[in-house]
């Protein structure tokens, strides 16, 4: 769901940016004025969670892969706020270092995984939560609202792609960037994220929930009291998805949108223009690898850099906030 | 002419437009009060070490070899590699030293990218990566070492590393002092701003004399500390007890990841 530079055109990127430039703005004032100072670094490993699933590439029906993205956990443990917030941060990452994601498209892609999925999901929980109580309707409601969640955000992502060639052409009538219209791209996309990754970003979601529920119940936004000792499994966890990821390494083949264009000239016949000429980030880390080495060493490397980046960035930001004053104790 | 008219004399009387030139003195309060702002922040003597730190010794071995292996490596992956093992552990830092490491590290990618910006436009992205990578990693373990060992560790390991006491009772008095000098010159700066008012030629030309300042106050701060350590016994030998640095299992730990940095390092070197 990453998309990748030049798929969009520059417009449809320009429209995406100013979509969510006062999306960043609202999040940025609701996460200083709502979230304590102390619980702020626990976003950053929230934030960690959604890296390391992004890592985590399933293969789906149709020969592509796909991922979860863990947008409704952050959003049912912080707020959909603060959770816009740390998958933004966690997918400038991704573009930045190891060019997963333009830089061109980082605002469409912030729109479809940083705002959609998190704010639907959420929605879709508090409604569940309303009806179903206890632990119960806990789980049944992030189930619900990370399927739906990362379903529209698949959609989304999926017409954003689709309308390209339908307003984005030359004189000859070829696209100028992704190829595919609508009537392709959202099927191709829509099966994939229904059947398997939709149901992945469920396992995720519902299991890292369950386990921080039990084992570290007051990491989240509800339970004020922050103890660092009760986070040690939380941060076990992350280590261990860390050491696990290079599992993600078993799903052959691109995910849908995210070819390179010599792979688009094969399937369509031609590379668009504004696909072949446009303008490509050099990221550190190009796909997670480098060199001739083994493709597992860049992965746990590239999880390790990614993760640290974001606990010392959310760390950072805990150190520049100022400490609200609480009048009730 | 009315009465009031004849009294005032004509010169007076004469319309007046006066401008005063802008007062320009961003040459003190940009230029040298930020150097010297950044003078009063380089505290490097205020390490704490952790509750499972290795001792003195251990990490700045650990840290000089990762610096140099860092410089010599060709194959990227290297380098990546001790990235992801600085950020780690600067992820586990308290917040102000985490703060302070970003911010020096930060600073020291920040301008080797603007220095190489000629190759970055040119085509060459990956060099100006590379640098700022391997700038940002030297300067990230300097400061980590810096701020998780105490000054007197630091000056223990000289001691141990046979360094003549006149060179640690050099650096150390450097070291403490380099901050209280960088306030002195930022107070003063601060001074001959203010009492600097409009545009005068003698701003600039009061720099040797700020500059005079901060040389009488710090060699008036080395003596008064020197009195004091003579008063208080001190003779020019910094003794110092064998069982104070006694290594323990962090330090074991340090010399398994030397060894296994310096394998991955000889093992990459080759795979070029």
């Amino acid at each position: 769901m990453h998309i990748p530079e030049n798929y969009l055109s520059p417009s449809t990127c320009a429209v995406a940016y100013a979509v969510m430039l006062p999306i960043w703005r609202i999040a940025a004032k609701r996460v200083s004025a709502e979230v304590p100072r102390e619980k702020v670094p626990l976003i950053g490993i929230a934030a960690a969670f959604s890296f390391l699933a992004m890592m985590f590439n399933i293969p789906l029906p149709g020969g592509t892969t796909g991922h979860a993205v863990c947008g409704t956990l952050i959003a049912i443990l912080f707020g959909p706020w603060p959770a816009c917030l740390a998958i933004s941060i966690a997918l400038a990452i991704q573009a930045v270092f190891f060019g997963d994601g333009g830089i061109l498209s980082f605002g469409a892609n912030c729109l479809n995984m940083a705002f959609v999925l998190p704010f639907i999901g959420h929605s879709i929980y508090s409604a569940i939560r309303e009806r179903v109580g206890g632990r119960r309707g806990e789980l049944i409601g992030a189930g619900v609202g990370a399927y739906v969640g990362l379903n529209a955000a698949a959609l989304l992502c999926a017409i954003e792609f689709g309308i390209q060639p339908l307003l984005f052409t030359d004189a000859s009538g070829a696209a100028l960037y992704c190829p595919y219209p609508v009537s392709v791209a959202v099927p191709a996309m829509m099966l994939g994220h229904l059947t398997v990754a939709g149901l992945a970003e469920v396992g995720f979601t519902v299991g890292i929930l369950a386990f921080v529920r039990s084992a570290a119940p007051s990491f989240g936004i509800e339970d004020r009291s922050a103890s660092k000792a009760s986070f040690a499994p939380v941060l076990g966890l992350v280590a261990a998805l860390v050491a696990a990821c290079p599992l993600g390494l078993l799903a052959t083949g691109d995910a849908w949108g995210e070819w390179a264009t010599e792979d688009v000239a094969e399937m369509v016949g031609y590379a668009p223009s504004g696909l072949a000429d446009g303008w490509e980030w050099s990221s550190l880390m190009p796909d997670y690898s480098v060199g001739a080495l083994p493709e597992w060493a860049g992965y746990m490397v590239s999880a390790m850099i990614g993760v640290a980046l974001l606990v010392i960035v959310f760390r950072l930001v805990a150190q520049a906030t100022k400490g609200a004053v609480d009048f009730d104790v | 002419m009315r009465p009031d008219q004849r009294d005032i004399p004509e010169w007076l009387q004469t319309p007046q437009r006066y401008q005063p030139v802008a007062d320009r003195d961003s040459f003190v309060s940009r230029n040298l009060l930020a150097v010297t702002s950044v003078l009063a922040r380089f505290r490097l003597d205020d390490g704490h070490s952790g509750r499972l730190s290795p001792t003195a010794g251990s990490k700045v071995v650990l840290g000089l070899t990762c610096i140099l292996l860092t410089s010599l490596a060709r194959n990227h992956l290297f380098v990546l590699f001790v990235l992801a093992g600085v950020l780690a552990r600067a992820s586990l830092l308290p917040p102000r030293a985490l703060a302070r490491v970003a911010a020096g590290s930060g600073a020291a990618a920040g301008l080797t990218l603007l220095v190489m910006a000629p190759a970055t436009l040119l085509g060459q992205p990956q060099s100006a990566l590379s640098l700022a990578t391997k700038s940002l990693v030297c300067v990230a373990i300097t400061l980590i070492v810096s701020v998780t060992t105490a000054p007197s560790d630091l000056t223990h390991l000289l001691r141990r590393m046979g360094v003549p006491g006149i060179a640690i009772l050099t650096v150390d008095l450097a070291l403490r002092s380099i901050v209280c000098l960088g306030e002195t010159a930022g107070e003063v700066l601060a001074a001959l701003s203010l009492r600097s008012v409009g545009r005068n030629r003698r701003k600039q030309s009061s720099m040797g004399g700020v500059g005079g300042v901060v040389l009488l106050k710090a060699g008036r701060s080395a003596q008064d500390t020197h009195d004091a350590m003579r008063c208080r016994g001190f003779d020019g030998e910094y003794r110092v007890a064998r069982h104070d640095m006694r290594p323990g299992w962090p330090d074991v730990a340090c010399l398994v990841l030397l060894s296994l940095l310096l394998a991955l390092f000889l093992y990459l070197q080759k795979v070029i």
